[in-house]
């Protein structure tokens, strides 16, 4: 006699890049990674799709849906929707139990996250109004200099020295990076100088909630391993190396969570 | 072009609600229950379709709690605003534009009429008819957009001053307690010095700061303006005002106190939540005396919510859409609030405010010379207190309402609230325990922003 799998999504719709992760037997089965594109529906439907197929399943086979990010609001196909902040919690802590604090940088906004062992949300702190310290800022970034996006990081940590910025403001930095080069500063120096000028401004948030170890770096901006060392410097903390990807780490602390509502449901046992 | 897809009551309501009580004004006449469904059903939805919207989220759509009288009599007389202030000025009543928060007793017992900010955009909504949504939000947009020019960008609740100052709106004075609890305060009364409509009488109200209601120089000092205020108020009204005028409204108004606290009470004991979060604020906020525009029309109202909200308390009745358990929150700050309908799909409610409620808890003595009552007692305003008294009394609300949580929200710009909000957050949570979150708001939509649910759902989770 055979047991019925049970599987577990997660679908984390981002304002840059829609993410899935499938979780069976508490173990990361596939996932799926997809820019976001004007619908968040559609996004969320292709990402999971990606995983789906990755997986050889079909949608029916899964037992429980848990939606998460911007576009948690707009996902039919969730039977649940869940904050990022409560699926990155959920998702560092299913990789690292010993996880007390998170530095989630995504797409569009940055977070200060203090969980607890379980990996309930203990206190956190958003920077949602200014763009200093999000994807899209490096994005604006990248473009000045005209690289790839996962290239800044390793640009940046071969610097020799460290520009100083005075702006953090997107519109504002662009316009003092373009007057640096204009002035002969190299580009690495520039971009190590930025990556500071970031981690500092996010070192705010983390005033308000605190920093107990371990500390875990999730979201896009995570790959970034200026952004990662900068913020080491800042914070004076060693970030744990995250297994997967950390920008599925939202998608995963979702498929943690509906795993654990299917079970409280009774759906499986 | 009005929206066509419009909310309708439910006409299988008609004959429960016309049951109910007719609503008393000022002036003698009433409304009965009768032609209040009439003009909700027939009326409004043509003058003002915006009110109607079938909107999900959006944040002045009417209740949907149609068994609760009050949730159709309180949308009533917001929407007949326009024509019952104009009525009322043609029969001799001044009107005042005042400061939110405080209490409004020394207006009326002059034979004014005291409108404080939000009251005055609805009044302003109201000669505005035919509109949808969309066309409504715009209107108000583009008003606040001149008052930031005209004003300040960095002053929020501006767009009433701006509607007086360019003669929208027929305000026959402008006489705030100044130094109240809001920066804005100061901005609109240099604005009104300096913009173009001098003819309008300016008189401040000078509110002596921060614990003062037990020293006696203070209590003298704003008897003295109570009295400047309402011998100025009767002079355009055209009569003599005398301490027993003020001395009835006091008792009036503290009817509408003491109701507004009886029905918190009876809400706050509930096993379930009697009301949704929108119309138990309503029901409140009526406690204040200044939402309508006529102390006796909220009274009225006030007297059969009580009742209605006891039968659901004894009888266990829950509100429509609200869950069986949910989070509870409490808000401080002042002039801006988070979507209640967003809230209650999260799973929370909010059972609880400090702004408004500060006044309305502060009832005024009966006995003895009424411009001291009223001056020792709107010296004593919780809310207009030091960081730690305030703090004090705001953690007896918490207790009361049986607070899970405290979100402190304020208008981006409030340099008043913006210096309290940590100081009192911290002091809250180092003596209950109780989490807080701080957000600050600067939207100009109706439905809340991503930004803003993802902060306030986050926080419910966290709960």
């Amino acid at each position: 006699m055979s047991l019925k799998r049970n599987f577990f999504a997660g679908v984390d719709v981002g304002s840059l890049a829609a993410k899935s992760v499938i979780l069976e037997d508490g173990k990361v089965f596939a996932t799926g990674l997809v820019p976001s594109g004007f619908d968040s529906v559609e996004s969320g439907l292709n990402a999971l799709n990606l995983a789906l197929e990755t997986a050889g399943l079909k949608k029916e086979d899964l037992t429980y849906i848990v939606g998460t990010g911007y576009g948690r609001v707009s996902a039919p196909y969730a039977n649940k929707a869940v904050t990022e902040i409560t699926c990155h919690a959920k998702g560092a802590n299913f990789l690292h139990p010993t996880v007390r604090t998170i530095i989630d940088m995504g797409g569009q906004d940055c977070k200060a996250i203090r969980i607890d062992q379980d990996g309930a949300v203990v206190d956190f702190a958003m920077n949602d109004k200014c763009a200093a310290g999000t994807g899209r800022f490096l994005e604006v970034m990248a473009g000045v200099f005209k690289v790839k996006l996962e290239d800044l990081g390793a640009l940046s940590l071969s610097a020799t020295e460290l520009v100083p910025m005075s702006s953090t403001c997107t519109v504002f930095a662009e316009s003092e990076t373009i007057s640096l080069v204009a002035r002969g500063e190299k580009p690495a120096n520039i971009l190590n100088g930025i990556h500071h000028a970031i981690a500092n401004r996010i070192s705010g948030l983390f005033a308000r909630v605190g920093i107990t170890s371990d500390v875990f770096f999730s979201g896009g901006v995570a790959k970034n391993t200026g952004m990662k060392t900068a913020i080491e410097e800042a914070l004076k903390v060693t970030i744990v190396k995250p297994e997967i990807d950390p920008q599925l780490i939202g998608a995963l602390g979702a498929a943690v969570l509906a795993r654990n509502f299917s079970k409280k449901q009774g759906l499986w046992s | 072009m009005a929206n066509t897809d419009l909310y309708e009551y439910p006409q299988e309501l008609r004959e429960e609600f016309e049951a109910t009580e007719a609503i008393q004004f000022r002036d003698g006449s009433q409304a009965t229950a009768a032609d209040v469904w009439h003009y909700m059903t027939e009326v409004a939805p043509k003058k003002y379709p915006y009110a109607y919207t079938q909107r999900k989220y959006v944040d002045g759509r009417m209740s949907r709690d149609i068994h609760l009288p009050s949730a159709i009599k309180h949308n009533y007389l917001l929407l007949t605003m326009n024509d019952r202030i104009n009525k009322s000025r043609e029969n001799g009543s001044p009107v005042i534009f005042v400061q939110g928060g405080q209490s409004v007793d020394p207006y009326y017992a002059a034979g004014g009429i005291a409108l404080r900010p939000a009251s005055v955009g609805m009044w302003s909504r109201g000669r505005h008819e035919g509109l949808g949504l969309n066309e409504e939000v715009v209107r108000r947009h583009k008003q606040k957009e001149k008052a930031y020019h005209a004003i300040s960008f960095e002053a929020c609740q501006t767009a009433g001053y701006e509607t007086i100052q360019e003669g929208g709106l027929p305000v026959d004075m402008v006489a705030p307690f100044t130094c109240l609890r809001c920066s804005d305060i100061s901005y609109g009364v240099e604005a009104h010095r300096h913009g173009p409509n001098k003819t309008l009488k300016l008189m401040n109200i000078d509110y002596p700061m921060r614990h003062q209601a037990d020293k006696q120089w203070a209590v003298e000092y704003f008897v003295q303006n109570l009295r400047r205020l309402t011998s100025q108020i009767g002079k355009i009204a055209g009569r003599e005002v005398t301490d027993d005028d003020l001395s009835k409204e006091i008792r009036l108004h503290n009817e509408g106190r003491r109701l507004a606290i009886d029905i918190a009470e009876l809400w706050w004991s509930a096993d379930v939540p009697p009301t949704n979060g929108l119309d138990r604020r309503h029901i409140l906020q009526m406690g204040g005396m200044e939402i309508h525009g006529d102390p006796s029309a909220s009274l009225t109202i006030l007297r059969e919510s009580k009742a209605y909200i006891s039968e659901r308390v004894k009888n266990g009745i829950k509100a429509e859409g609200v869950v069986d358990k949910p989070v509870r929150l409490f808000i401080c700050g002042s002039c801006v609030r988070p979507n209640d309908f967003r809230i209650e799909e999260a799973g929370a409610i909010i059972v609880g405010n400090d702004n408004h409620w500060s006044d309305i808890c502060t009832l005024v003595k009966e006995d003895g010379d009424p411009y001291r009552n009223l001056a020792h007692a709107i010296l004593s305003y919780p809310y207009e207190q030091s960081v730690e008294l305030r703090a004090a009394w705001t953690i007896e609300q918490l207790k009361k309402s049986g607070a899970d949580g405290v979100l402190f929200l304020y208008q981006w710009g409030c340099n008043t609230q913006s210096a309290v909000a940590r100081m009192l957050c911290d002091a809250i949570k180092r003596d209950t325990g109780i989490p807080t979150m701080i957000i600050e708001q600067h939207e100009g939509g109706s439905e809340q922003s991503e930004q803003l649910l993802n902060r306030i759902n986050a926080f419910i989770e966290m709960i």
